[in-house]
Formats: C-alpha cells, sequence, structure tokens
C-alpha cells in the first residue's frame, strides 16, 4: 500500500528498484519497496530511525554484503541492468555507485591518497600528471580544492569534521560515478559545515544521480526534487518533494511531515 | 508535610553529613594514588636491584685474570707464513710444531715452575689466535697476555690456597699478573676453563635460532590472523580453531619441546641440535602469540575506514592490504616483540631437541650444532668452577642487551609504521 504520485515512473530510470526485501537474519528489514531513481535529480529518503531507509540505500552499492546475516531479494538495476547478475561486478558497481557515509570516513592518509586511491586502483590514471588533475578536479569539484591546495601531503584526518566530509564526497567523485549515495552526510557536522555539504549537492545534482537519507526534513526540503517517505521498512509515499512536503496524500506522511511523531 | 518551613534551609548538597562524605570520597582518591604509587616505586626497585647485581657480577665476567709471557719466535724454531698461520687448520700446525710445550717451557724460564703450571692448559690458543690475527708476529719477540687458571685468578683476588694467594701477589707486584678487560669473551665460544669461555657461540646460534622463529612465525601469524579475522565465516569450526590456537598460545614450552622431538627431529634426524629445529620448535611456539595480538589489532581497526575502501570499489584483498593491515602493524609488531622475546629466553624447549651441547666454535650455519644463550647460561651456572659464576653473570649481561636491541629493533620499526599513517 504504498503511494506513488502520478509522473513517477521513469523510463530513463538510472536505478529501478521492484520488490525489493532485506533480511537480517530472521527480521525483514525492508517490505517490498520498489522506486524509480531518476538520473537528473536528487531522490531524498526521509523517515523515523530505524525506518530501513540506510538499509535500502546500501542495497543500490551491495554495501548490504559485507554484513553477513544480511539477504537482499527482489531486483535492482542500473540502467536496466540487474545488479546482482552474473555479468555485474560488485567492484565495478561501487565503481560506478559511489557512497558518503554518516561519519567522515577519510582514510589515514594524505590528502592527495584519499583522493587518488580509488582511481588508483581502478587503472583510471597512467601517469602521475593524470592523477594530479584528477586530484586536483575532485577536490575542485568538492569546493575542497582553494582550502587544501597548499597542504595535499597533511594527513586526511587532519581536517575539521565539514572539510573531512567534502573530502569523503571528493573521493567518492574521483573515480567519475554516476550515482552518489548519501547516508545522513551532515548528521554529524555544525550548521555551518551543513550548509556547505548542501550547496555542493545542488552543484553536484546536475552531473550525477544523487539519492541522499536524511534525518532532517528540512534539508530534504532543501536539496531534493523527490521525497520518498520510509516507514517501519515500507516505502509509505513517494513523490515530488514539494508535493511530499505541502500536499501528502498519506495519513503517515501527514503526521511526520507535521511533526506528530518521528 | 507538618515540617515548618525554614527559610534559610540547606541545600542537599550543601549540608554537613554531605561534605563529611564528600571528604571521605578524597580521601579514598588520595589513598588509591598513593597505592598505586607504591606499586610502581616497589617494581623499579626491585629492577634497579636485579639489574644492578647483575652488572657489578658480570662486570668482573667481561674481566680475567692474565700473565704476562715473551716469546721470541725465531729463537724457538717455530714458522709459518701468512698462509698457514691465517688458515683454520694452523692451531693444529702450530701444535705439532709444539707451540704448547714451548711455552710452558718459555714460562718456566721467565717465571718459575710454579707460576708456569699455572698458565690455563689451553693458553697457547690464545697465541694463536693472536698469530692468526697479525702473521708477523712470528718473526719478532712478542709479549703475550694469557689466560690462569682459576685457582691463580682466585689467589690474586685474595682468596683460596695461601701458596697461590703469596705467588699471585708475588707476580703482580712484578708486573706479570693482573687482571684485564676480555673483550674475546665476545668472539670466543665455550671452553672447558672460565678463563677461556667466551659467548660468541650461544650467541650465533641465539641469532640464527630467532631468525629461523621469525621468518616462520612472522608471515605464518600475521597471515592467520588476517584469514580469520578478514575472509574466515564465523561458525563452529572457526570457533574450535579460535579456542585451540589461545590454548596454544597457554601450552606450558616443555610441551613444544616435546613436539619438536617426536616430528621435526624424526623427520630430519641429521638436525640433532640444529638451529633450524630450534626455530622450527619455537616459532611453533611464538605463532599463536601473534595470531592473538594480530587479531585484536585487526579488529581495533574502524569498520568505517573498511566501508570507505569498499564503497570506493576496493577488492576485499586491496582492503586488506591497503587499509587494514598498515593499520594493524603496529599492533602486530608488539605482539610478535613479545612473542619473540619469549622465545629468546626459552630453554625447555631446546633441551628435549639437543641444544643443550658443548659447543666450541661457533655454528657455522643452520644445519649445524649449536646451543643459545639461555642454554649457555643454564650450562655455566652448573659448572663446579668458581670462574663461571662471573662468566653466568657476564652472558645474562649479553643475553639482556640482545634481548634490549631486538625490542629497540621492533619499536622503532613500529613507529616508523605508525608515522607513515
Amino acid at each position: 500500500m504504498t503511494v506513488i504520485h502520478p509522473n513517477m515512473a521513469d523510463e530513463n530510470a538510472k536505478i529501478r528498484a521492484r520488490d525489493v526485501c532485506v533480511f537480517y537474519g530472521d527480521k525483514k528489514a525492508i517490505d517490498h519497496v520498489s522506486i524509480d531513481i531518476s538520473p537528473n535529480y536528487v531522490t531524498a529518503f526521509i523517515g523515523p530511525s530505524g525506518c530501513g531507509k540506510s538499509t535500502f540505500l546500501r542495497c543500490f552499492n551491495r554495501m548490504n554484503d559485507t554484513i553477513g546475516a544480511a539477504k537482499v531479494t527482489g531486483l535492482i538495476e542500473l540502467d536496466g541492468e540487474d545488479i546482482h547478475g552474473s555479468r555485474m561486478d560488485v567492484v565495478q558497481l561501487r565503481a560506478r555507485v559511489g557512497m558518503v557515509f554518516q561519519k567522515p570516513n577519510p582514510f589515514p592518509k594524505s590528502i592527495y591518497e584519499n583522493i587518488a586511491y580509488g582511481p588508483k586502483i581502478h587503472g583510471l590514471a597512467e601517469k602521475k600528471a593524470d592523477l594530479d588533475v584528477i586530484v586536483e578536479r575532485s577536490l575542485t569539484r568538492a569546493g575542497l580544492w582553494d582550502e587544501v591546495k597548499d597542504r595535499l601531503e597533511d594527513s586526511g584526518t587532519a581536517l575539521s569534521g565539514g572539510q573531512q566530509q567534502r573530502l569523503c564526497i571528493a573521493r567518492a567523485i574521483a573515480v567519475d560515478p554516476e550515482v552518489i549515495l548519501m547516508d545522513e552526510p551532515a548528521s554529524a557536522l555544525d550548521p555551518i559545515a551543513t550548509a556547505k555539504i548542501e550547496e555542493l549537492i545542488d552543484e553536484l545534482s546536475g552531473r550525477y544521480a544523487i539519492v541522499i537519507v536524511t534525518h532532517s526534513m528540512q534539508q530534504a526540503a532543501r536539496v531534493s526534487q523527490r521525497t520518498a517517505f520510509f516507514h517501519l521498512g515500507k516505502m509509505v509515499e513517494y513523490g515530488p518533494t514539494s508535493e511530499i512536503f505541502t500536499n501528502p496524500i498519506e495519513e503517515r506522511t501527514k503526521d511526520y511531515i507535521t511533526g506528530r511523531y518521528g | 508535610m507538618s515540617t515548618p518551613e525554614t527559610p534559610n534551609a540547606l541545600g542537599p548538597t550543601r549540608t554537613p553529613a554531605f561534605e563529611a562524605r564528600l571528604a571521605k570520597r578524597y580521601r579514598a582518591e588520595r589513598n588509591f594514588r598513593r597505592i598505586g604509587m607504591g606499586a610502581v616505586v616497589f617494581s623499579v626497585a626491585v629492577l634497579v636491584f636485579l639489574l644492578g647485581n647483575m652488572l657489578l657480577n658480570g662486570i668482573a665476567g667481561f674481566q680475567r685474570t692474565e700473565i704476562a709471557v715473551t716469546i721470541d719466535f725465531p729463537a724457538t724454531g717455530l714458522t709459518g707464513d701468512a698462509t698457514s698461520l691465517t688458515a683454520p687448520s694452523s692451531a693444529q700446525t702450530l701444535e705439532i710444531q709444539g707451540l704448547p710445550a714451548t711455552v710452558t717451557r718459555l714460562a718456566e724460564e721467565q717465571l718459575g715452575k710454579a707460576a708456569a703450571e699455572q698458565i690455563a692448559p689451553d693458553a697457547w690458543r690464545d697465541v694463536v689466535a693472536a698469530l692468526a690475527a697479525d702473521p708477523d708476529l712470528i718473526t719478532t719477540k712478542a709479549t703475550f697476555e694469557l689466560p690462569t687458571t682459576s685457582a691463580l685468578a682466585a689467589g690474586l683476588q685474595g682468596e683460596g690456597d695461601p701458596a697461590l694467594q703469596a705467588l699471585a701477589q708475588d707476580l703482580a707486584a712484578k708486573g706479570k699478573l693482573q687482571r684485564n678487560w676480555d673483550w674475546g669473551f665476545l668472539a670466543r665460544s665455550d671452553a672447558t676453563t672460565p678463563q677461556s669461555v667466551g659467548i660468541w657461540g650461544a650467541l650465533k646460534g641465539s641469532m640464527l635460532t630467532m631468525l629461523v622463529t621469525l621468518v616462520l612465525a612472522f608471515p605464518v601469524g600475521v597471515l592467520s590472523a588476517l584469514y580469520l579475522e578478514e575472509y574466515a565465516p564465523r561458525n563452529r569450526w572457526t570457533d574450535i580453531i579460535e579456542v585451540s590456537i589461545s590454548n596454544l598460545a597457554a601450552v606450558p614450552s616443555i610441551i613444544f619441546g616435546l613436539l619438536g622431538l617426536a616430528v621435526f627431529l624424526a623427520l630430519f634426524p641429521g638436525l640433532r641440535s640444529a638451529p633450524l629445529i630450534g626455530g622450527m620448535t619455537l616459532a611453533l611456539m611464538t605463532m599463536p602469540v601473534i595470531v592473538i595480538s594480530g587479531r585484536n589489532a585487526i579488529k581495533a581497526v574502524p569498520p568505517s575506514i573498511r566501508d570507505g575502501a569498499l564503497a570506493i570499489g576496493a577488492s576485499p584483498v586491496q582492503v586488506v592490504f591497503h587499509h587494514v593491515l598498515p593499520l594493524a602493524l603496529p599492533g602486530m609488531l608488539t605482539g610478535t616483540i613479545i612473542g619473540m622475546a619469549r622465545a629468546l629466553g626459552e630453554t625447555a624447549p631446546l633441551l628435549l631437541i639437543g641444544m643443550r651441547i658443548f659447543v666450541a666454535t661457533p655454528p657455522e650455519g643452520f644445519a649445524s650444532p649449536a646451543t643459545v644463550l639461555p642454554m649457555q647460561i643454564f650450562l655455566w651456572s652448573d659448572e663446579i668452577d668458581r670462574g663461571f659464576v662471573e662468566r653466568t653473570s657476564a652472558a645474562i649481561i649479553v643475553l639482556l642487551a640482545f634481548l634490549l636491541a631486538m625490542n629497540g629493533l621492533a619499536i622503532y620499526l613500529r613507529n616508523k609504521f605508525e608515522k607513515r599513517w
């Protein structure tokens, strides 16, 4: 009984999920969720804690594979290709679908190495000069270049929290992904750093399909064009962000939006 | 309810009872700090006593009582050239030419019969060694400081036979007898008299054994830890393996010696007493320690680093070798230090595989018979001759210095890795 607003089905969907269920052992964390993620928009997943929105997000780059007890059923397609299929390699999938985590997790290496690591392991740069270009471009896109260009050899962990998170975003875009998944990217940051991250999401939105999980409804309203509301492992409502926030169809969505629970 | 409200009632944290409790809390804190400090002072005092005692005794072990004998080679008829004197068989050649008898005769002429009898029986080997170091001496007249018997050495210190005490005083007064620094102690091997023993044979044996232990135990231990933490599924079998490894780390070392005897020596009977077998036996003992500390170090690597690497498309092997291993390595090295230090001091398992032997020449390789430092200490401490007491202390100092050098190297490596990350 998911309510999906009209015109949400997308012929050119970047990611298409059909009847996805996720089990942690016997517990069903995600219950038959179907969604089309459009390449041109920022899609936000909102919902109360424990509703499964992060779990669902982690299906898109198969990060749930790393949790032994987790089992994913249903169909997920990236550009029409089954991501669990035999022709899809998980390493390649993760190069195409980047991820930014809740807590900034730069590698304990230099800023340069943090960015260069992805291109290096995927063999995207043949020469050091190519790598330098990728590092500069990625840091520039993440809005961090001017702040760190003089100290690329410093450790990535020496940066402030907000800078670390932008470093992680730069790290994700260094391998030129098609989709960027963001799991509450600003929840550990102060309001100024959060504003910078939101600005950045806005700038990146044309270039990459972005899916963002967030606790903050204001944030979803600010950065996204599409919003899906999750509750108790089910997707309750999916529609244009403006509609979800001003004119929700489902009673539960309305209650959540107006702060009745959550 | 009926209690009237007092206008200036004290709050619950301002009553005398509360202040008394507060004072008690501070008292407990002070007492705890004193007890902790006392414990530290006690352990430091014990350590200082132990080291001080060892050094005081051991310093005498690096000295020996020597008697001066002058040899005029051209007059003795002893011959040789650079080739024959530096050859390994030079001792035999010179012995056939009558060097031992010559030394005794010259000592009798120069110092008297009583003194000549107190020259160590194998003292002439020192002359051989000196000639090997400088073959030109054979054409000249040279004075050699030769080791005495321990009886005369005791006499010089005013102990033992009164006749020898008098002789020692007499010789010392003439400048013929004195205690000298014995740097040869670090270069010689085991011998029958305390005056002629050296530690090099056992030290080299220990080095070779430790090298085998490290080369076997470190990679196997680290790879086991990585596999068990990163790849192995969590099931009954891995639980059993985990418990077994923990138990293995607690097995008394002599049991490993029996294992080495039953398995390694049965497979390679020709390698009795060899550092190779000793190292293999000690590696079995050290490996579980490295596995356990390695697993703990790997567990301490934050999962977020793993997630970050996986999410960017690193394969599991790349995650392990690019991220987990470098971060866990300092912890693994700490475990290795502990394991190797234990292996270095180990005697019991090596007793069983035949490393309790008299080694007069340092081991040439991993397959030649050898003994190790703690075994040498054990052997010397068992000797009746008084002179061995000081030599034992000196050997202990060498063992501790080796241990310190080994740990220092490991700590240096650990810090180097930590800085890179």
